[in-house]
């Protein structure tokens, strides 16, 4: 009897999706608000592409990874939810008094909240597609966003399933998305490093790990293959998983640990 | 691999608060037989069922259930238990069949004996009809049967009952009652129910330990229990609560204080021998002109029995 870590996983996995499909308001407003971002901005802020710093690069392009990332850091959110609601139902302590894989109980949501989040991305560059995007680096440029999207959704996934074993609260694990606000607006959200103005933030975009993933991602979508531009997204993942990932990690065996 | 329950001076402190819910707790429950811990809200009950099933760990003694150290062997002791908590486990957005087989793909069952696996448990419960509804949408008794169902995927050799019944009408409690007489009946399965009702553990238990303040106060079969009281009771009340107050004092000097209980008006006098010792009462409470509204002279019942033991706790604290 009893299963090895991988087919506990998928089994937790699956029973995440499912879950996740029959509640599609709980995917539909985040999806919504990020091709609303995507075309507001592009409406009302293209005309800045005109600027020379800009070098004559596509705004949609540009705007593009500010919408994808929201989209990441707010799906991601519902990795957080979703266990807050299992331990709210009993589901929780039911899954811990079988013999799964403790580590399976916890990487399935996560694992959900990552394919979510990856369904999602495509949808926003379609709508990008649609108001006319072109992408430099083509299919494979797309894949990449598509990866940074998807290790950045990581990154927070494990932030907010931290929080939620934590807290084992739902206002809680709400509001620990607050975070969403100095991550994505500190940041070289509008317009390129050399435009902000305020000394601060570009103190706080420097810092501000998202600044390295929505460069990473432009890169491949306007200028080219350069390794460096899309080198610093990889970096900013790598480091931040690392943290959140523990984060999660401690969070999670404090939850199934029996003290 | 056994069906028995072995537990030895087991305590549980809660950090929080420093609270001692589980105080040196010890008792044996053999392979086969039916099992109940009887108890008021926040005994202990609960935690040691938490601490049997593995789902937090004692701070101090030791445990063995179905032959494993439910400290250092927690996914053996997993395998061969199933446990309905006080609150019931399961998924609202998933269909009853759905959990079913999820729960026993777990366990290790390939795709079809998962399947037909909860095909089976719906029928012994009797959702059969009801398998392919969400959960979201079941009643309280249905999401209970549900819950048992769930806990018998396994087949497991010890069954675990947090007050597998509280809150449920008595329709669907007859039913839980039924399954899990059959379940100790014919298979043969080891139960451990946990209960604040009285004649629950005395219609189902072979044998019952009673719980108070984290400490076992009483074991026995329930025949024994209502033995270790005496064998008679004489209850009483009173046209006035003086008359009662007075009555209390008097019958407490002569028969002494463990042997009379004043609740909700009325006073229990414990006795050997009732009708011998129903005169005596009556003629201590004519000596001092007490008021009788009425007079009745029975066996006990494990309430009886329960208020007892705990009143004389509270005494001694």
């Amino acid at each position: 009897m009893g299963n090895g870590v991988w087919k506990d996983t998928w089994l937790i996995t699956g029973r995440n999706i499912k879950t996740t499909l029959r509640n599609p308001f709980s995917v539909i407003p985040n999806l919504i608000i990020s091709a609303f971002f995507l075309l507001v901005y592009e409406a009302g802020l293209s005309g800045i592409a005109d600027l020379p710093t800009f070098n004559g690069a596509n705004y949609l392009a540009f705007i593009l990874p500010v919408s994808i990332v929201s989209a990441a850091i707010g799906g991601a959110g519902g990795a957080g939810q979703g266990i807050v609601k299992d331990i709210e139902n009993g589901f929780f302590s039911r899954l811990l008094l079988t013999p799964a894989s403790r580590l399976a109980i916890v990487l399935g949501p996560i694992i959900a909240g990552m394919l979510q989040l990856l369904v999602q991305t495509i949808l926003i560059i379609c709508v990008g597609f649609l108001l006319g995007l072109k992408v430099e680096t083509g299919f494979l440029g797309i894949l990449f966003v598509l990866l940074i999207a998807i290790g950045w959704g990581l990154a927070f996934a494990g932030y907010s399933a931290g929080v939620a074993l934590r807290t084992k609260n739902a206002q809680a694990s709400q509001s620990g998305t607050l975070i969403f606000f100095p991550l994505i607006f500190l940041s070289t959200t509008f317009v390129p490093y050399e435009l902000l103005d305020a000394q601060w933030l570009k103190i706080a975009a420097t810092i501000n790990p998202t600044t390295y993933i929505f460069e990473s991602m432009r890169s491949v979508l306007i200028d080219g293959w350069v390794f460096w531009e899309m080198m610093q997204g990889v970096i900013a993942i790598v480091v931040v998983c690392t943290i959140t990932i523990t984060f999660a990690a401690v969070s999670a065996k404090k939850a199934v640990s029996r003290g | 691999m056994n069906g028995k329950i072995e537990v030895e001076h087991l305590s549980k402190t809660f950090k929080k608060g420093d609270v001692r819910a589980v105080k040196d707790v010890s008792f044996q429950v053999e392979e086969g037989e039916f099992f109940a811990f009887l108890g008021p809200n926040g005994a202990g009950k609960s935690t040691t069922v938490q601490i049997l099933t593995t789902l937090i760990n004692a701070t101090g003694g030791k445990a063995l259930v179905a032959g494993h150290d439910v400290i250092k062997e927690p996914e053996e002791v997993r395998r061969y238990i199933g446990v309905a908590l006080q609150e019931t486990g399961v998924d609202p957005d998933l269909t009853g069949r759905e959990l079913l087989e999820l729960q026993a793909s777990i366990f290790g069952f390939d795709k079809s004996g998962a399947k037909e696996r909860a095909e089976q448990l719906l029928g012994i419960v009797q959702l059969t009809k009801d398998g392919n509804r969400r959960v979201g949408n079941y009643s309280g008794g249905m999401r209970r049967r549900l819950d048992l169902a769930l806990t018998l995927v396994n087949e497991p050799k010890i069954l675990f009952l947090d007050e597998p019944t509280t809150g449920l009408d008595p329709s669907n409690r007859m039913a839980i009652w039924k399954e899990l007489r059959r379940l100790n009946e014919e298979n043969g399965t080891t139960i451990f129910l946990t209960t604040q009702y009285l004649e629950e553990a005395d219609s189902l238990a072979h044998r019952i330990s009673i719980i108070n303040a984290g400490e076992i106060v009483a074991t026995g079969t329930p025949k024994e229990l209502k033995a270790q009281i005496g064998n008679d009771l004489i209850t009483m009340t009173f046209k006035s609560n003086e008359d009662l107050t007075r009555a209390e004092h008097k019958l407490v000097e002569k028969m002494g204080e463990n042997e009379v209980i004043q609740q909700n008006g009325r006073l229990t006098v414990y006795v050997e021998d009732g009708a011998k010792q129903l005169l005596e009462v009556v003629r201590v409470l004519d000596e001092e002109n007490i008021q009788v509204e009425s007079v009745n002279l029975t066996s006990p019942t494990l309430d009886d029995i329960f208020l007892k033991i705990t009143s004389e706790q509270k005494e001694e604290e």
